[in-house]
């Protein structure tokens, strides 16, 4: 136990430094910043609900910067995506935030934030999941067939949509490989932003699918430029939390030291798979915090009077980023074993990059 | 155990219940009491 002196609590040290190590490598993997999954698990630890996100939000700006340098490296950053969502996203928060204040006014806010939250993550989780099944699928079948596999497979036609959109300007984002109207990022950035900024995370989450489904980016490119979005929106949120006395640097310093490492590995792990494995695991993410969302809104609506559920959902919190960071792992041993022809099991080969990308 | 790591789903709630049971432990050794 260590005694944080801003935030006037004794908490675990290594608990967050291990908690900044398993989110820092589901984020560098998956592209989020992991809020939804760190502010409740630091009022657990014992921090006021505003430091939570205060501490959360400034690590998230540190190991956003760790990820995206490791992601430009790799390759998966297009920056002409990134910036032109960027202004599109602040507006989108903007909208956002004054929709939550406009809830909190009626006094339904938090079931009306929660009803949303599960809502928006299982949609987001079904259609993340059946397209990336019937992905897995077809590699499988061209794995049998002796096809030669690329990096990425994406079986949705929405993309095709989207980029058919004659309203100039036309965008060439060269590293994406995709041509798009700029009004289809902008309006992107602007209908996840103001999810994000309503439901009060940094919106990795939707950001993500929609980079894939809506833009039609590569997996591994939305990943990285959606990193380019959080180093931003980190970034001020950190500056702001900072100004209101949110934040308790020494809490922030330890579960950045896990963060720095974990947001390293994470990436570079990205280089192990194909894109349908990155989109697996966001949907495994999405599914386990609607569930987590699905406890909470139900120790609401039961008056806050059935403890037992606030406490699975503390729980489902912990396990979720354990077992992320778990199949994160076993996906790249399973990588270094398929590459060494050992064996592993049947369905990894179609998601795992045989060879070692140049 | 080979059987059930060699589908998706199987892997998926072994590591899940393996991963739930470590949550539980953390609780119990570093947070009961706490919520």
């Amino acid at each position: 136990m260590f005694t944080f002196p801003i935030a006037g609590i004794d908490a675990p040290i290594l608990l967050l430094v291990l908690v900044g190590l398993t989110v820092g490598i589901v984020g560098g993997f998956i592209g989020v910043g992991g809020g939804y999954m760190v502010t409740p698990a630091l009022i657990v630890f014992g921090f006021p609900g505003y430091m939570a996100s205060g501490i959360d939000m400034t690590h998230i700006a540190g190991k956003g910067v760790v990820s995206t340098i490791r992601h430009r490296q790799l390759g998966n950053i297009d920056w002409t995506l990134a910036l032109s969502m960027v202004a599109g996203t602040m507006l989108g928060v903007e909208l956002g935030v004054r929709l939550l204040v406009y809830f909190k006014t009626l006094g339904i806010s938090t079931v009306v934030l929660l009803i949303t939250s599960v809502v928006v993550m299982f949609v987001l989780f079904l259609y993340t999941q059946i397209e990336t099944r019937r992905a897995h699928i077809k590699l499988k079948e061209m794995s049998r067939d002796g096809v030669e596999m690329g990096r990425e497979l994406q079986t949705s036609n929405l993309p095709r949509f989207f980029q058919n959109i004659p309203l100039a300007p036309i965008m060439r984002c060269r590293t994406a490989r995709v041509v798009v109207s700029m009004w289809v990022v902008v309006a992107v950035g602007v209908v996840t932003g103001a999810l994000a900024g309503f439901l009060g995370v940094g919106g990795g989450f939707i950001r993500v699918p929609a980079l894939v489904y809506l833009v039609g980016a590569s997996t591994h490119i939305a990943v990285g430029t959606d990193l380019v979005e959080i180093v931003f929106s980190g970034g001020y949120g950190a500056l702001r939390h900072s100004m209101e006395g949110h934040v308790d640097m020494v809490a922030v310093l330890f579960m950045i030291s896990g963060a720095m490492l974990g947001a390293q590995l994470g990436s570079i792990a990205t280089s192990f798979v194909r894109g349908p494995a990155i989109r697996y695991i966001l949907s495994y993410s999405l599914v386990l915090a609607t569930c987590g969302a699905v406890l909470r809104l139900l120790y609401v609506l039961t008056g806050q009077s059935v403890e037992i559920l606030s406490l699975f959902a503390v729980m489902l919190t912990l396990g979720e980023m354990i077992f992320l960071c778990l199949f994160i792992l076993s996906l790249v041993m399973f990588a270094q074993r398929h590459r060494k022809g050992k064996w592993v099991p049947d369905w990894v080969p179609p998601l795992v990059m045989a060879q070692k990308r140049s | 155990m080979k059987r059930l790591i060699n589908t998706m789903w199987g892997y998926w709630v072994l590591l899940l219940a393996f991963s739930l049971a470590i949550a539980a432990v953390a609780y119990e050794v570093w947070l009961k009491g706490r919520i």
